[in-house]
């Protein structure tokens, strides 16, 4: 149990590429931080600065107010998760789990002891005296976890532990990180590229890109009021969708015409673009495919429909309006009468529309979020 | 007959034929191999039957040189005996198993050291290091003897004193074999580096306690090659023990037997000193063949 608080920290390889720019980030005791963004944004190399495993070029790494950086691994009291497990191949189950307390020099019954004891909390009792090769890569997945659980170190990394993972077993052992966490009480680094990982695990999550962060904030923050345009887009699936638009702004009250429509930004939007005397001018206009609502004929935004997506519980909707931009629309199949289900065929006009709270404004040059500091 | 049959009856001739054929040319196959085995085979047959003659010419003495038949009229191990009683052979043995020895232990530390350095740390000039020992493995080691004679001679290491003057030589170059081991090296995910580091393990118990164990087929290449290096050495012997019979190995040793003056009388000894020689390695092959055939394929082929 530990806080973590980076500070202005930076990688440059040899190569002069900079993988992470000033990364300042401060880990409270027991929380669950989650790094995501795409490929190659540095939210890796960032956990791996945190266990040891990568120099840092500049700035600090603190664990519970000690700086690390020049520490090694084994010097850090960290446990961590790989995302291709890194079982010792040559050494069963058991000793795997008890690789790191015989360093220790912990006596044997006691490493016994823990050592069933995380066996049976990840259910893999039974595979104590197999070899890794003998085990399936979810029971795999658990042996690399028991062997972060038994070291009772300050903080727990965890590097992509479920994209090894097939989608069913991936959701199955999202829930039982859940558990382990509330378990186990300790500080959590977490990193994924999967948003929907992040979002369901995570008390903070930290979205990167090209080594900058994006945003800090809680899942429901980052949902709600993102930072910038490719927070907006990246948190939330299908993405949202974004419109060049215009603000417009008449007696006091805040209006958008996307593909001519005119539509008022009412409640706490309006009133927040009036609070910060938000100039009329062009912007980019972001909408959720959920928070898209169909609309009787001849009303709100007219668009022909191309794909329709059938997930079970909601349509998929993609339609293109007439400057063919496409957009994408969630309707839960639940609201829909048989009748209507039957004509989203493909070429079906379709009306589409949306309400002022659900609009987000981005800035057209610095893509940020005008309603955000 | 029916169609059918006919049919039936062409397509069975054809396949015996086929079956025939093949036959033929694997009986051609398997001679040609059982011949190159007997031709590969003569001369370790020839010295093992020469080493256990034991007989005694008209004269009443010992044949103790080379006679126009194979099979001994008489065997013994007489030429064993007087191999350890009354020759040098004892002592070249010893030197050769102490340089083997002391050079294998040596050797396979400093192979893997350097193997597992050059695998996993990246510092500067590694790849200037590396280009280097290529280049200067390139250069035959012979080119060397001369200055080498000169060093080990200001250092007394020559002559009756050559034992540690061979270990020094072969041991100054043992870094440049761990182009194998390096191979194999690489291809043992470095994520199990780093989780054993994470889980509280130095760079030693890395090597110890998850490289090591993972590359044991390379480990036991490593160890049988630095034992047979100096164990058949000849040419370096010879010249830095320079006639010394103090100073020699088996190689050299025996090979100063085989001179007019010597020939005659040690012939059979020279024989029986051949197959002494052949045992330790014979013994170490066989316990360790297994490992040593996995251990060349699999450096080779990932490496």
């Amino acid at each position: 149990m530990a806080s973590v608080k980076l500070t202005k920290v930076k990688k440059i390889y040899d190569n002069n590429v900079v993988a992470v720019h000033d990364f300042d980030l401060d880990i409270k005791d027991k929380e669950f931080v989650v790094f995501v963004g795409p490929s190659g944004c540095g939210k890796s190399t960032t956990l791996r600065m945190i266990a040891g495993l990568e120099e840092i070029s500049e700035g600090t790494v603190e664990i519970d107010g000690v700086v690390v950086n020049d520490l090694q691994p084994k010097d850090r009291n960290i446990a961590m998760v790989f995302q291709n497990y890194a079982l010792y191949p040559h050494m069963t189950v058991y000793d795997n789990i008890a690789f790191s307390l015989r360093l220790q020099k912990m006596p044997e019954d006691l490493i016994y002891e823990k050592v069933t004891n995380a066996a049976e909390v990840l259910g893999i009792t039974e595979y104590l005296m197999r070899k890794p090769r003998a085990l399936s890569g979810g029971q795999r997945q658990r042996v690399a976890i028991g062997r972060a659980m038994v070291r009772d170190s300050k903080v727990f990394l965890m590097d992509e532990p479920l994209s090894n993972l097939d989608a069913k077993l991936r959701n199955q052992m999202r829930a039982e990180i859940i558990l382990l966490r509330q378990k186990l009480d300790t500080t959590f680094i977490y990193v994924t590229h999967d948003q929907t990982e992040a979002m369901t695990l995570a008390d903070r999550i930290v979205i990167m890109k090209d080594g900058f962060i994006m945003q800090v904030g809680s899942p429901a923050e980052c949902f709600d009021m993102p930072a910038n345009l490719f927070v907006a887009e990246f948190i939330g699936a299908p993405k949202m969708n974004i419109v060049k638009t215009n603000l417009l702004k008449e007696n006091g009250k805040y209006y958008v015409n996307p593909f001519g429509v005119k539509i008022e930004v009412d409640g706490e939007k309006g009133r927040e673009l009036a609070r910060r005397n938000v100039p009329a001018g062009e912007i980019l206009l972001g909408v959720r495919p959920e928070h898209i609502t169909l609309a009787p004929k001849g009303q709100g935004i007219s668009t022909r429909l191309e794909v329709n997506e059938m997930m079970g519980s909601e349509l998929h909707l993609h339609v293109f309006t007439e400057d063919e931009t496409r957009l994408i629309v969630r309707v839960p199949t639940i609201g829909l009468s048989a009748e209507q289900r039957k004509g989203m065929v493909y070429g079906a006009p379709l009306n589409i529309t949306f309400e002022g709270k659900v609009m987000h404004f981005f800035d057209p040059k610095t893509e940020k979020n005008l309603l955000c500091d | 007959m029916s169609k059918e049959q006919k049919e039936a009856q062409a397509v069975m001739k054809q396949h015996m034929g086929l079956k025939a054929s093949q036959r033929l040319s694997n009986t051609i196959v398997y001679i040609i191999l059982i011949i190159m085995s007997i031709i590969w085979l003569v001369p370790f047959v020839a010295i093992v039957l020469q080493s256990f003659r034991n007989e005694t010419n008209a004269a009443g003495e010992l044949v103790t040189w080379r006679v126009s038949y194979w099979l001994p009229k008489k065997w013994g191990i007489e030429n064993y005996r007087s191999l350890f009683v009354d020759t040098s052979f004892p002592r070249w043995y010893l030197n050769t198993f102490i340089i083997a020895l002391v050079q294998c232990v040596v050797q396979t530390i400093i192979v893997l050291c350097m193997a597992y350095t050059l695998s996993r740390f990246r510092f500067k000039s590694r790849g200037k290091l590396m280009r280097f020992m290529m280049i200067l493995g390139l250069f035959p080691g012979m080119l060397t003897m001369l200055i080498l004679y000169r060093v080990l001679s200001d250092l007394n290491m020559t002559g009756e004193h050559a034992v540690p003057g061979l270990i020094l030589v072969y041991v100054a170059s043992s870094g440049m074999g761990y182009y194998v081991s390096k191979g194999f090296f690489d291809t043992i995910p470095k994520a199990l580096d780093e989780a054993a580091r994470v889980d509280g393990a130095t760079r030693f118990q890395v090597l110890y306690k998850i490289i090591l164990p993972l590359a044991k087929p390379i480990v036991i290449y490593t160890i049988l090659t630095a034992f047979m290096a100096p164990w058949g050495d000849f040419v370096f012997a010879a010249y830095i023990a320079h006639a010394k019979e103090a100073g020699m190995n088996v190689a050299v040793g025996l090979n100063s037997w085989l001179d007019k003056d010597h020939i005659v009388k040690y012939y059979t000894r020279f024989c029986a000193g051949g197959v002494m020689v052949a045992v330790p390695v014979s013994i170490l092959f066989m316990c360790l063949q297994k490992y040593y055939v996995e251990g060349v394929t699999g450096g080779a082929v990932k490496g």
